[in-house]
């Protein structure tokens, strides 16, 4: 569902450029259950965000379900997060002021779709996170863990074919952490969902299927 | 851009999440908008007001007055003639004014009248506030006066020591204990004067060049005797049913040029008096306009302010909306929508503090007050639009982040 090929991100900080991926080339086949471990400034999250287009590469070519999106314009590259990629942040990345259901329903707002319909799917995913109890609870007024169950309903809200996730374990303790990682078996168990995680821990990358290394910039064989 | 009620639910909620930095920028939008309100009402209130006043005293009244030669200032009433250097056109004989009825067809009637002064007194005390004035009979009628007790002057009154009194003349002699207004004597200079009458109250202001309450009406006759210097510089002449206000002002010319011997007078139509009075609205309104602009300005600058900052606070909001699919164009309608709330709460604000500063200012002149809906609309629009003007920048500001800058920023 997604090539990579030689992609190259560089910063320029001042007079030095800076490489921080040296020609990653990654493909992830519909379906699969993905997680990318590497040290810490490594350049998981940069690979991370390239893959959800909200950065782009310095070089290189992204295929996105066959098509090269490296070079599609802004508009054209929210449409596609909007409606087949779901995010899952570290830091949940909540808006503090909407309640879990208003926080659910955004990527449907823009779609402009906003009706009891909208409102239906919303209830439907916190249930199936376990949070229709707490729908109109503000992200202060919950847990790290079920803020984290509410980003995911609105991870899966819009019917993504694609999560990515960076790092959604990694503000919780081991049992909360566990729960959340067996929702994201059963998405990609039940509804064939391709997710690609991030983690530094290897109890979580045990539990997926396949698992990318990177080092310095580059995937390792 | 779509525009969902969450939206505006969303807007209000941000805005009240910032009150203080909210409330100040709305200040300066307040002061503009209800400065421009209280201009357009204001301004429709006093040409309601003059409209009353014409319709009151009738569109068919000229006013003729005295031409002054040599562009020279007119001579203050007891003053030496031609004491202004310039010599002053002969004075108009009574007459040949009474006469112009008859000459002109176009004219109805006539009112000369004749203004004095000296010291005003009843019964050994000094009356304030009271002037004389030398009128014939036909004054009421054509001033739309009317008699609250006994009668006015008429024409067999010529010569005579009586006089009609305003009803706050009558209120003075009241407060210094005449029992009975009707016989109740006043000095004038050296001559005592009878009332034999109480004009109605008249409201103040209007169209008419004398203030009617505080007036002593003698008859025109004793007024041209006893008055020093005295000399009939205004007239007050009713158009004939049917004819134009210019067609019998015509005549009026021609009658007075043919009296020769440098004889001209100055004739003024109600048109031209509501044609005065709109040039002076015109420049008040102007003036106001500017302020208004002015503090506009201000207000809108201090909106751009609140949203650049909300812009920069909220960089992470920014950044996740993006992530989860805002276009650049829902961010920018986003702030947008914001700053015009912003604008249209201060413009309501606005709208109130300008109708209550305009009902205050009616109340005090003493005018009727009048809502204006046109004031209101352009109130709304023009917070609106101000609201659009200066947050347009901000807006545009926040739509142009770079999603995974604004999603890395705290
Ligand atoms: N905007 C930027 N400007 C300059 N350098 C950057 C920028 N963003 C990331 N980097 C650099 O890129 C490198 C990779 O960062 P990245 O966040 O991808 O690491 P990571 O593998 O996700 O690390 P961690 O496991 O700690 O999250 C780091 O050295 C970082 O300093
Ligand atoms: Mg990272």
């Amino acid at each position: 569902m997604l090539t990579l090929r030689d992609i190259r991100k560089s910063y320029r900080i001042g007079p030095t450029e800076v490489d921080v991926l040296k020609g990653v080339s990654l493909e992830i086949q519909q379906g699969e259950l993905v997680s990318i471990m590497g040290q810490s400034g490594c350049g998981k999250s940069t690979l991370m965000n390239i893959i959800g287009l909200l950065d782009r590469p310095t070089s290189g070519s992204f295929m996105l379900d066959g098509a090269e999106v490296s070079y599609s314009d802004d508009d054209a590259l929210s449409e596609i997060r909007n409606q087949r990629i779901g995010f899952v942040f570290q830091q949940y990345f909540l808006l503090s002021r909407l309640t879990a259901l208003e926080n659910v329903a955004l990527p449907l707002v823009y779609r402009g779709d906003t009706g009891t319909n909208s409102h239906d799917r919303c209830m439907e995913l916190l249930k199936r996170v376990g949070m229709d109890d707490r729908a109109n609870h503000r992200p202060n007024e919950l847990s790290g863990g079920q803020q984290q169950r509410v980003a995911i309903a609105r991870a899966l809200v819009g019917n993504p074919s694609l999560i990515l996730a960076d790092e959604p374990t990694g503000a919780l303790d081991t049992n909360v952490g566990g729960e959340i990682m067996e929702l994201f078996k059963t998405l990609n168990a039940e509804e064939g969902i391709t997710v690609v995680i991030i983690t530094h821990d290897p109890g979580i990358a045990r539990q997926c299927k396949r698992v990318a290394v990177m080092k310095d910039g580059v995937i390792v064989p | 851009m779509m525009i969902h009620p969450s939206h505006l639910k969303e807007a209000a909620r941000s805005l009240l999440a910032s009150k203080q930095r909210t409330i100040l920028a709305l200040i300066g939008i307040v002061i503009g908008i209800g400065s421009v309100i209280a201009m357009v009402s204001v301004g429709r209130i006093v040409q309601e007001e003059s409209l009353r006043q014409f319709k009151e005293m009738g569109t068919d009244i000229l006013t003729i007055e005295k031409e002054f030669g040599g562009g020279g200032p007119p001579g203050m009433q007891g003053a030496p003639g031609a004491a202004g250097g310039a010599a002053a056109k002969a004075a108009l004989r009574l007459d040949t004014i009474l006469a112009i009825p008859s000459r002109c067809p176009g004219i109805a009637a006539v009112a000369p009248s004749v203004r004095g002064s000296g010291d005003i007194s009843f019964a050994g005390k000094k009356l304030e506030r009271c002037s004389p004035m030398g009128v014939t009979a036909s004054f009421l009628d054509i001033n739309k006066l009317t008699m609250r007790e006994g009668r006015f002057l008429s024409d067999l009154d010529e010569q005579s020591r009586y006089c009609v009194i305003g009803s706050q003349v009558a209120a003075e002699l009241q407060k210094q204990g005449a029992s009975k207004l009707a016989g109740s004597k006043i000095r004038i200079g050296n001559n005592l004067f009878t009332v034999i009458g109480v004009t109605n109250e008249v409201p103040q202001g209007g169209m008419r060049r004398f203030e009617p309450n505080e007036m002593i009406y003698l008859h025109i006759t004793t007024g041209l005797r006893v008055f020093a210097n005295a000399e009939i510089q205004s007239i007050t002449a009713r158009v004939s049913p049917g004819t134009t206000n210019n067609a019998a002002r015509d005549q009026v010319m021609a009658y007075v040029a043919s009296l020769g011997k440098g004889q001209a007078v100055r004739i003024t139509s109600p048109e031209e008096i509501i044609a005065q009075m709109e040039k002076q609205m015109q420049m008040f309104t102007l003036l106001l306009g500017a302020i208004g602009s002015i503090s506009l300005i201000v207000g809108g600058v201090g909106v751009m302010n609140v949203m650049l900052v909300s812009v920069t606070e909220r960089r992470r909001e920014i950044g996740i909306r993006r992530a989860l699919g805002a276009k650049r164009g829902d961010i920018k309608g986003q702030f947008l929508i914001e700053s015009i709330i912003l604008s249209l709460i201060g413009g309501l604000l606005g709208i109130i503090f300008g109708i209550g500063a305009s009902w205050l200012i009616a109340h005090f002149a003493k005018w009727q007050f009048a809502l204006s809906f046109s004031a209101i609309l352009l109130g709304v629009g023009v917070s609106n639009a101000v609201g659009i003007f200066f947050g347009y920048y901000p807006a545009r500001q926040a739509s142009l982040l770079d999603p995974i800058v604004a999603l890395k920023s705290d």
